[in-house]
């Protein structure tokens, strides 16, 4: 799109669309000098093919969960961020474990004669206790809202890592207004394997739901992800604080 | 019916299909776990059974479930309610202890270590059937302390007959753990 000329508030023309995503006139240039185009980076492809995404608008789980699914394979598309499974691949492995040690328990307990079996069926209820604990703890303290991780390294005159986490909650409908979807984001950019901190930002918004969902249930995924754009990129943005 | 959560899930990839399998299987694991935690706590093999006969009314009714223990530490009793297990027999029996032996150690000089040390022969009987139960016990003349599964505790009317439905139309044990399955599996926490 053509960079939209910015006129003086008095006059406006009829015309102007309001949309949001056309970059400004001078792209955003962090300080190792090299301009980063970052808005262009972030723009919605216009012709891409999306399926349709309908759920059920009454659960504000369900909505909860689709608006985190299209912000991950939005983030996660191959020029932007990578996405690091690092939660999940340890929530997956200590429920597995736990799932195999109490099948194993099981299949010993009914195998051997009850009074022979005793100690080994305490080892393996112990065993699994400790999983599940652990599982629990992981996921209220370490893992908390975040659903997504991502990273990200370019190339220009060194390896800049970028990092960006994102945490996201519903929050509680109130007699004026309805569920809403409240991201956080959390941004790093380091270079030299990460011992330089070339910036770092930090974002949190909030929006209703009705925003994204029509009455029938179905997604506008172009709206919300030109809103997660412009938070990302406001993030990106900031300097070494 | 499901091509949307079907599509949902190839959209979302092999960790998400992980996920939610684990999901159903961590319910059904944390079951079996609480059941055998509840064994060892009550030392028994089985803490809560279903009554499936009538020979121990009016006390216990079919389908009423009951609840086990097997203490280390005491004796059994005249006047005990105990489900016992023959060797050979496939189904375990819920009838009252009509008649214990009681054994004391011939060493003179000697104390045991526990009430149970000494050995205990038990005579049982239903209260709703006429004679003994010296026809169930396939030869032995006495039960041991070793066949006794727990003594009665207490009980629940009732609630038995969901097992006892489930036992005799298997159909509906499949039913109900494929729906489980499936509310699992498209379902996110």
């Amino acid at each position: 799109m053509a960079p939209r000329t910015r006129k003086s508030a008095a006059s406006s023309s009829p015309a102007t669309d309001t949309n949001g995503d056309a970059p400004p006139s001078l792209p955003p240039q962090d300080d190792t000098g090299a301009v980063v185009d970052v808005d262009a980076l972030l723009a919605p492809a216009p012709g891409e093919e999306r399926e349709e995404v309908k759920v059920n608008n009454a659960s504000a789980t369900d909505m909860k969960h689709a608006c985190d699914d299209a912000l991950k394979r939005y983030l996660s598309r191959p020029d932007l961020f990578k996405q690091i499974h690092t939660h999940t691949d340890v929530r997956l492995a200590l429920g597995w474990l736990s799932v195999l040690v109490a099948g194993a328990t099981g299949l010993y307990g009914w195998r051997v004669p009850f009074e022979q079996s005793k100690p080994g069926v305490w080892a393996g209820v112990i065993v699994y206790i400790i999983l599940t604990v652990a599982q629990t703890l992981y996921a209220y303290f370490v893992e908390g809202d975040i659903v997504f991780v991502g990273k990200r390294k370019t190339f220009d005159k060194r390896i800049v890592t970028e990092r960006i986490t994102v945490t996201s909650r519903t929050t509680p409908s109130t007699p004026t207004s309805p569920p809403g979807y409240s991201l956080g984001l959390a941004y790093v950019r380091s270079a030299a394997g990460g011992k330089t901190l070339l910036g770092k930002g930090r974002a949190e918004e909030a929006r209703p739901y009705t925003d994204f969902f029509d009455e029938r249930g179905v997604m506008d995924q172009v709206r919300l992800e030109r809103w997660i754009a412009s938070i990302v990129s406001r993030v990106m943005d900031g300097k070494a604080q | 019916m499901f091509a949307d959560e079907l599509k949902t899930l190839r959209r979302l990839g092999v960790r998400h299909v992980l996920l939610q399998v684990l999901n159903f299987t961590s319910v059904l694991a944390s079951g079996l776990m609480i059941w055998k935690g509840l064994g060892l706590l009550t030392n028994t093999e089985s803490p809560i059974v279903v009554v499936l006969s009538g020979s121990m009314e009016p006390a216990f009714y079919r389908g009423d479930l009951l609840f086990l223990t097997n203490p280390t530490d005491q004796r059994y009793q005249v006047g005990d309610i105990t489900v016992y297990k023959i060797p050979g027999a496939d189904i375990p029996i819920v009838h009252r202890v009509l008649e214990t032996h009681d054994f004391v150690s011939k060493n003179k000089g000697l104390v045991a270590a526990a009430p149970v040390v000494d050995k205990q022969l038990l005579l049982t009987k239903g209260d709703n059937n006429h004679i003994d139960d010296i026809e169930l016990y396939q030869g032995l003349e006495w039960l041991e302390r070793k066949h006794i599964v727990g003594k009665v505790r207490g009980f629940l009317p009732y609630i038995g007959y969901v097992t006892i439905a489930m036992n005799d139309f298997p159909q509906l044990k499949y039913a109900l753990l494929g729906g489980l399955g499936l509310l699992a599996l498209v379902q996110r926490e």
